[in-house]
């Protein structure tokens, strides 16, 4: 079902169910390791999906179609993230190093990663990134995100977003090589 | 010399390699997300009218309501029944089972209390007090402790 049916077919509430049951569908992988790639843990990114879900829900009649519903349903998604790792430094009082160095520790707890030694050093340096940056390295490096997309995603410019990636990409190579 | 580290020669994945999420995930999500979202739909419907009022009709709305409330509890609660009097309820327990009782609880009956003071002021009203046999004053007594009976 095209994006332009669903939102045709959500607005009729004979049809709205069906509707967003299909949206969930369509969009459902990609918000969850969208999520899961800044959380790390499983059971935080579907708390954050469903999360997300139900935002798209409740707003879903208003949304004026300034955007794609792909790109509005990504910023819905990264503004629940950013949100949520900034909750969780304040709540327990942590420094930026250290939601990394935590995120860090579930990733090496987490099996698929046993013995790939670049891989998990590769990880452990995105995860060294500042929030907003490893969103941004993300969208580019493992969804392929045109820069004017991520523009709309995170209400940055495309310049500023080009240089966001370059640094990190440096401060990657840098962690890696050290 | 190792080559450093370049991430355009690294292989490119279209996700970290997380662990996968538990089987059926993606096909339970949906009905789980219509579990939560239906109440949520439902309690919007239901309450949309409501909504769309101005605040100060709202307000009125919920101060009728609110009134409405009490005078209905007021109206549908049953009238208090009058407590029956201590001398009606008393009527009702026979002669036997009071007597019995008296002897079976730990009261602390004496020969004034139970033939003496009605005896002596003959024009007291003698209803409240109990008409106990000699046999039953004396069975009474043979229950006391022998210190109370003759101090």
């Amino acid at each position: 079902m095209e994006d332009q049916e669903i939102l045709v077919k959500f607005r009729d509430p004979a049809t709205r169910n069906v509707a967003f049951n299909q949206l969930v569908r369509k969009y459902q992988q990609k918000v969850y390791w969208h999520v899961r790639k800044m959380v790390v843990d499983h059971d935080d990114a579907d708390d954050l999906t469903q999360d997300v879900f139900v935002k798209v829900w409740n707003h879903l009649e208003n949304f004026r179609q300034d955007a794609s519903l792909y790109t509005w349903i990504y910023r819905i998604a990264t503004n629940e993230c950013l949100s949520w790792l900034q909750s969780k430094r304040r709540k327990f009082f942590l420094p930026l190093n250290d939601v990394g160095a935590e995120l860090a520790a579930k990733l090496e707890a987490d099996d698929s990663l046993a013995g790939d030694e670049v891989e998990l050093k590769l990880q452990k340096a995105i995860l060294r990134l500042p929030d907003k940056q490893r969103l941004v390295f993300n969208l580019r490096y493992y969804d392929d995100m045109p820069y004017e997309q991520m523009a709309e995603v995170t209400g940055t410019s495309v310049g500023a977003l080009k240089a966001s990636y370059h640094h990190a990409v440096k401060k990657i190579e840098q962690y890696i090589n050290h | 010399m190792n080559t450093p580290f370049r991430l355009d020669d690294h292989r490119r994945r279209p996700h970290p390699p997380l662990s996968a999420p538990p089987d059926r995930y993606f096909e339970q999500l949906p009905t789980r997300l219509m579990q939560r979202v239906q109440p949520e739909a439902s309690g919007q419907t239901t309450w949309h009218w409501l909504a769309a009022l101005s605040g100060p009709l709202r307000t009125a709305v919920a101060s009728v309501v609110v009134l409405g409330g009490f005078a209905a509890s007021f109206l549908l609660s049953p009238a208090p029944t009058p407590a029956a009097s201590a001398n009606e309820a008393l009527a009702q327990v026979s002669r036997e089972e009071m007597v019995q009782y008296l002897l079976a609880s730990e009261q602390r009956v004496t020969l004034t209390d139970l033939a003496e003071l009605p005896a002596a002021t003959p024009e007291f009203p003698t209803e409240g007090y109990l008409h106990a046999s000699p046999e039953e004053v004396q069975d009474a007594l043979d229950a006391q402790p022998t210190e109370d009976t003759f101090l």
